[in-house]
């Protein structure tokens, strides 16, 4: 506050005041805009009212001192006495503050005339705007008028609105003679320029709460820009109302830029207010992950939004606080770490069926596999070699699996020593489950290291008398099936024969009645004797099979299909089929030449039948080698462009009585040329495309003797 | 065929109707026929009379088999022709057969070729004796 004498120095103010003089004091004082002017015009009003002179005493209510703030027609020397502090109890300006009413002073040591000390205080009739709205009563201007309490003069300070009240005592020197009614004009006129100076000093209070409030919210928006993450303000319809600049460039539309753009701001809003909305209604859990696209970069980011609601003093809910936290490295970071963590589970799980699968292998392998490492020492054995050579682990083995081992461990040294990448070499051990010593076939292999040397020799043992038994049993089998073939022979034969002899009769009787048959009943005649031929040619086909004659002797199949093509050649001729040869230079065959001979007629036969409008028949042989320098075989092809072989029946067509010529087949046919090559112990098999045509193929054995 | 000599033809089957219409046939070609049921009934007929060819069945009445009847004929006619007429025969009965010299038919026979094998048989088993003159036409026509 400005001094006294300034403001009477003032020209601008004595102008004014020699013009406004004539004013009631109430008015003149309602001038003051500014608290400071109120003790001026005060001290004006008080020397108008005829008093000598007059002083204010401010007390700053942090120190307690009280120091002269304004004086008129005060000498300046006589002011020091006016300076004190509240506590000095013995100076009477303290104790009239304390007392807190004004009080007239004779002549003392304060001054030699008497005084007239009114101390005020920051007072007001209504409640501050902060305690209407709050609805509190504690209101220190209010407490302090009504005087309901006193609250002294270290602690006036409003509870409610935290403003801190001023205090002053104004001291004026009375005239000589002064009447009661004097003091209470003065006393009037003090009181309303407090009151005056009640209601500046508050709206300055307020004033300056604004200003402290600017620059904390300037200090804010510093603190909210200068931040890193977006922080973004809401109102409670998630309307933006602030945002930092790094909210901003997910948020606002700025210019200039590509629609595309301006669409990921909008779904960014959509997005973000999406999330604020979930997180209001979750209550609890305010936290969200949001991907939202960089308006400026374009690209995605990852953010976590953590929002806070703000409430005013009322407890109603203004709005909301987001601050999003970029969590796109940290996430990217955490996915990538659990996508190598999946990697490496699904590797491993890959690693270990794979194991699974080789033990499984090994376990069901049914030879004894040993794994040794570069030094032929056993490493991995399956149950089969372990019982063979005892475990890797076990340091003590029985003699027979340390014999069996040592002989092992000879070949596999001399296997990892050599340069060869895979060796196969028989390997006598003694087998404890026979109780015997077993040749075993040892197969090995090389594994290689890194560097090239040999890292594992695997090694499987084939038990080559387990080989021979299978060997034998394949023997037996194709034995049994002979067997059985014969006997469906045998009983065949017996039919036959049993039925061979009437037919016999019947066919020669028939022969006989051929000269007696009137030609009336010559179509009855002809049907008994065409059904009779047919059953006897069935009978002649099923025991021409077994009329198992011929001595086997090496022939040159060529030569027999060469015989057989010439008995037939015409009736391929008459029956348009065109026949193409290719024989090729063939090794003899051990066969009985007969049965091949019906074998290939039989074929052939069976070719043109098939081609009833002609077509092409080739035949051609040639010599296989076999996987030895002793064995081979001869295969005839005998392919033929006719209707084909249905579908269905070509499993059964070399069953007996199977044929696909209906009533002129006897389907005994090719029954008859499985049963020849079976006794070659020849392979017979048949490729048939229904429309195309038909491929018989026989392979018959040859033996170099 | 001659008609002032008729060959004489043995024929034996244990099947009688098989017998009979073989009998026929052979008859309708011009053959003198002997029929026989059973290889004794064989052998005793041809202990009477000489016949130019033997046509037997191969198994006859209790076990006996037609190699009987033929060696016996053999015995008295050291050089007839024969066959063995037959249904099924196994590598042994055949072996035995061709070591012989005895030929053999399958049943069922086609009728010409059954005349054709009988013909032929009888004609090799002649043609050397035509040479001979005399003892050709002695042969079975003077028999009779």
């Amino acid at each position: 506050m400005a001094t006294a004498e300034i403001r009477i120095q003032s020209p601008r103010m004595n102008g004014r005041r020699a013009a406004e003089s004539r004013r009631p004091a109430v008015l003149r004082l309602l001038q003051a805009e500014r608290s400071e002017e109120i003790f001026p015009l005060l001290l004006e009003e008080i020397i108008a009212l005829g008093n000598p002179r007059a002083l204010v005493v401010d007390v700053n209510l942090d120190s307690g001192e009280v120091t002269p703030a304004a004086a008129l027609k005060w000498p300046r020397t006589q002011m020091e006495k006016f300076t004190t502090a509240l506590w000095m109890q013995e100076h009477p300006l303290s104790s009239v503050f304390h007392a807190g009413r004004p009080e007239v002073l004779p002549k003392s040591s304060l001054h030699n005339r008497p005084l007239y000390i009114h101390p005020i205080l920051y007072s007001n009739r209504n409640l501050c705007w902060e305690a209407d709205r709050i609805r509190t009563g504690t209101c220190l201007a209010v407490q302090n008028f009504r005087r309901e309490r006193r609250i002294r003069l270290e602690d006036q300070v409003c509870s409610t609105c935290d403003m801190r009240a001023y205090a002053a005592a104004v001291i004026v020197e009375l005239p000589k003679t002064y009447t009661d009614q004097h003091v209470a004009e003065l006393a009037d006129l003090i009181d309303l320029a407090n009151r005056y100076l009640s209601r500046l000093f508050k709206v300055e209070h307020y004033y300056n709460r604004m200003r402290d409030m600017e620059i904390t919210i300037a200090q804010m928006g510093t603190v909210m820009q200068s931040m890193a993450d977006p922080v973004i303000l809401t109102d409670t319809q998630h309307r933006v109302i602030m945002q930092n600049k790094a909210a901003e460039r997910f948020f606002r539309v700025p210019e200039e830029m590509t629609e595309g753009l301006v669409r990921a701001v909008e779904f960014n809003n959509l997005l973000f207010s999406a999330a604020l909305s979930s997180m209001l209604v979750s209550g609890s859990d305010s936290h969200r992950d949001l991907t939202l696209v960089d308006a400026i970069e374009g690209e995605e980011m990852l953010f976590e939004a953590v929002s806070a609601p703000t409430f005013g003093h009322d407890g109603i809910q203004l709005g909301t606080v987001t601050v999003m936290r970029d969590v796109t490295d940290l996430r990217r970071a955490d996915q990538e770490l659990r996508l190598n963590y999946e990697r490496l589970s699904d590797a491993e799980e890959v690693v270990r069926q794979d194991r699974d699968r080789l033990n499984l292998i090994i376990e069901n392998v049914g030879d004894p596999i040993v794994v040794c490492d570069g030094k032929a020492k056993i490493v991995l054995v399956d149950p089969l070699a372990q019982k063979l050579f005892g475990d890797e682990s076990d340091a003590v083995r029985d003699t027979i699996q340390f014999q069996n081992q040592t002989k092992l461990t000879a070949f596999i040294d001399a296997f990892t020593a050599s340069f060869a990448d895979r060796e196969t070499a028989p390997l006598r051990l003694f087998n404890p489950t026979l109780r015997q010593e077993i040749e075993y076939d040892a197969r090995s292999g090389k594994i290689f290291g890194e560097r090239g040397q040999v890292a594992y020799t695997v090694t499987v043992l084939r038990d080559l008398t387990a080989l021979r038994r299978v060997e034998q049993l394949k023997v037996e089998r194709r034995m049994l099936e002979i067997e059985k073939f014969a006997a469906t022979g045998r009983l065949a034969a017996t039919i036959a024969h049993e039925v061979n002899n009437p037919m016999e009769a019947i066919k020669n009787a028939i022969y006989l009645l051929a000269s007696a048959i009137p030609d009336t009943a010559a179509p009855v005649y002809n049907i008994l004797k065409s059904e009779t031929e047919r059953v006897a040619r069935i009978v002649r086909q099923m025991l021409g099979l077994y009329r198992n004659t011929e001595q086997v002797k090496p022939v040159n199949v060529n030569t027999i299909i060469e015989d057989t093509l010439l008995l037939l050649n015409r009736q391929l001729q008459r029956a348009k089929v065109e026949l193409q040869t290719e024989l090729r230079v063939l090794p003899d065959a051990v066969i009985a030449a007969d049965q091949i001979r019906q074998v290939l007629s039989n074929l052939v036969i069976n070719a043109r039948d098939a081609m009833p409008e002609g077509g092409k028949l080739r035949i051609r042989s040639r010599h296989i080698p076999g996987s030895d320098e002793m064995h081979g075989w001869v295969r005839i092809l005998i392919a033929d462009t006719g209707s084909g072989i249905p579908r269905e029946m070509i499993r059964s067509i070399f069953e007996p009585f199977v044929t696909t010529k209906g009533e002129r087949g006897t389907g005994l046919g090719l029954w008859i040329v499985k049963g020849i090559i079976q006794n070659h112990a020849g392979k017979l098999s048949v490729k048939s495309t229904p429309g195309k045509g038909t491929t018989f193929k026989i392979d018959l054995p040859v033996v170099k003797l | 065929m001659s008609a002032d000599r008729k060959y004489r033809v043995l024929v034996v089957d244990d099947e009688a109707a098989v017998l009979l219409t073989y009998r026929l046939i052979l008859e309708r070609q011009g053959y003198e026929v002997m029929a026989c049921g059973t290889s004794v009934q064989a052998i005793a007929a041809m202990e009477k009379q000489k016949f130019d060819v033997v046509l037997c069945d191969y198994s006859l009445e209790e076990q006996h088999t037609g190699f009987e009847v033929i060696s016996a004929a053999r015995k008295l006619d050291a050089g007839v022709p024969a066959a063995l007429l037959t249904g099924y025969a196994t590598k042994e009965t055949a072996d035995e057969a061709a070591s012989q010299g005895i030929g053999v038919m399958f049943k069922p026979i086609e009728i010409e070729e059954f005349l054709a094998t009988t013909s032929n048989m009888l004609r090799r088993n002649n043609e050397p004796k035509q040479e001979g003159g005399e003892e050709d036409n002695r042969g079975p026509q003077n028999l009779h």
